[in-house]
């Protein structure tokens, strides 16, 4: 407190001392004028100069300044990388990542022309039912659509099921490739009541059983959470996309056109949205 | 609880004695059950008639298709009370217009107030029952309170019926302001300090 108030003082003196001496020099170059304007021009100008230089660097005004002036620079260029940072980051959420047969869950004919990427909640009754229209659909396209799975457990609705659930399909992947993950979401949406009322530690088991999978594998899988990360990124590609409850679904047509479904639409609409991405040129 | 019946029944005969009523609550009410269906896939549609190249037959389809989500995309309750809902608006706007018409602007505001609080309670309501509200779940978790959802025994569907209570209210209220507000009643005192009433 005390420091800063003797700055001000010191300030406010120094200031004081700049505004004396400049006007001590103003009057003496009037006066200068007066006699010989011609030959005390440039000389007077110089001394202000030299006078108002010496002022400014003995009182330490111009140290401040240039400390001040630097300090807002750097605040301003941070602000800047942080406004630049967050636009990057929400470019990044917002990008749709893109199908890979790699990485991706793939019921269909791989190379159809239009791709139905769902972002499903095993937990979900909407989803369980949604899950017979898409395979329906699928089925019937002759080799027209393809079908990708992703994870969207709604933690706020569905606690710990929902997310075991899905870490348990990629357990069954891992186990048995892509068709034992098909098997394994087909089954589970037929057994399960939803709503989060799944017996988890007798139906995971039991479905892994039933598709033929080693069940102590699939146990040591389960109890290792090495699928959690996946089933994460998944859940914010969820979000970064727009997905506000589940099902969610995203019709890419062969253009790379992309459109938003939310919820269990009705077989009909779903058909004739997927007829129109395979128009699409 | 007669009383409200008998306003309540008295209003109708007035107000839907007029058939441009009888059209405005019917155009409302479809207008509000159309918007409540097609409320999660407004993107989808504005994709469709913006970016797509099909005929418009197609697209048409599809937006009809659409309502079909009322059965597969709704729980018994959610749809039930979506549909009463949008039945409720639409009568209790006509009916608000019909006192607006009566130049009873009062008794109408106090309606409209209590009427857009359950319009708003309704839209906080709508989404897929069992898979998260589509407003609430996009806006708690931003308000820190993601869990919030879960904590409602009916996950947010409480807000569907609270809309239909606050329209019901509305509804009664409005009644009586039409059906009791014919002659402005008479205390007994003056009755008997001027004898008769003709």
């Amino acid at each position: 407190m005390n420091t800063e108030r003797k700055f001000k003082h010191m300030s406010i003196v120094g200031l004081g001392r700049i505004l004396m001496a400049g006007l001590a020099l103003f009057v003496s170059a009037a006066y200068a004028q007066t006699t010989d304007r011609n030959s005390a021009d440039a000389a007077l100008v110089e001394r202000v100069k030299d006078a108002v230089i010496k002022e400014l660097r003995e009182s330490g005004a111009i140290d401040r300044e240039v400390d001040a002036g630097i300090g807002r620079y750097v605040e301003r260029q941070r602000a800047e990388a942080a406004q630049r940072e967050r636009r990057e980051t929400d470019a990044r959420a917002a990008t749709f990542r893109p199908v890979a047969k790699g990485r991706d869950h793939i019921r269909g004919n791989p190379g159809a022309p239009v791709t139905l990427v769902e972002y499903s909640d095993f937990e979900c009754p909407f989803c369980k039912s949604f899950h017979l229209t898409v395979k329906k659909v699928v089925d019937e396209s002759k080799g027209q659509v393809k079908w990708v799975y992703r994870h969207f457990p709604l933690d706020e609705i569905h606690p710990v099921k929902a997310r075991r659930e899905a870490a348990a399909s990629e357990c069954a992947a891992e186990l048995g490739g892509n068709d034992a993950f098909w098997k394994f979401a087909d089954r589970f949406f037929e057994l399960t009541p939803s709503n989060n009322k799944t017996d988890i530690d007798t139906v995971l088991p039991q479905i892994a059983r039933e598709i033929g999978l080693d069940a102590a594998k699939f146990a040591s899988c389960l109890a290792s959470g090495r699928h959690d990360r996946r089933v994460e990124e998944d859940l914010q590609n969820a979000y970064a996309t727009g997905g506000r409850g589940t099902p969610w679904s995203i019709i890419v047509s062969k253009s790379g056109k992309k459109y938003p479904l939310s919820g269990a639409q009705p077989y009909a609409a779903v058909k004739q949205l997927l007829d129109l991405a395979l128009q699409d040129k | 609880m007669t009383r409200h019946l008998k306003n309540l029944r008295a209003a109708f005969g007035q107000v839907f004695a007029h058939p441009s009523y009888i059209a405005l609550a019917g155009a409302l009410a479809i207008l509000a059950f159309l918007l409540a269906v097609w409320f999660p896939n407004l993107g989808l549609i504005g994709e469709i008639f913006s970016g797509s190249n099909a005929p418009l037959s197609a697209k048409l389809g599809i937006v009809l298709s659409l309502l079909g989500g009322i059965v597969t995309n709704f729980s018994l309750l959610s749809a039930g009370y979506t549909i009463a809902i949008s039945a409720l608006f639409g009568v209790t706007v006509a009916m608000i217009a019909y006192l607006l018409k009566q130049r009873r602007v009062a008794a109408a505001g106090q309606n409209i107030a209590i009427g857009s609080g359950a319009v708003v309670s309704g839209v906080l309501g709508i989404g897929c029952a069992a898979c998260g509200t589509l407003i609430l779940g996009a806006v708690l978790p931003s308000l820190g309170a993601a869990g919030a959802l879960a904590a409602l025994p009916l996950n947010g569907q409480e807000f569907g019926i609270l809309s239909v209570a606050l329209l019901l209210v509305s509804l009664l209220l409005i009644s009586r302001s039409i059906a009791e507000s014919n002659a402005c009643p008479i205390s007994r005192d003056a009755i008997g300090r001027h004898g008769t009433v003709d």
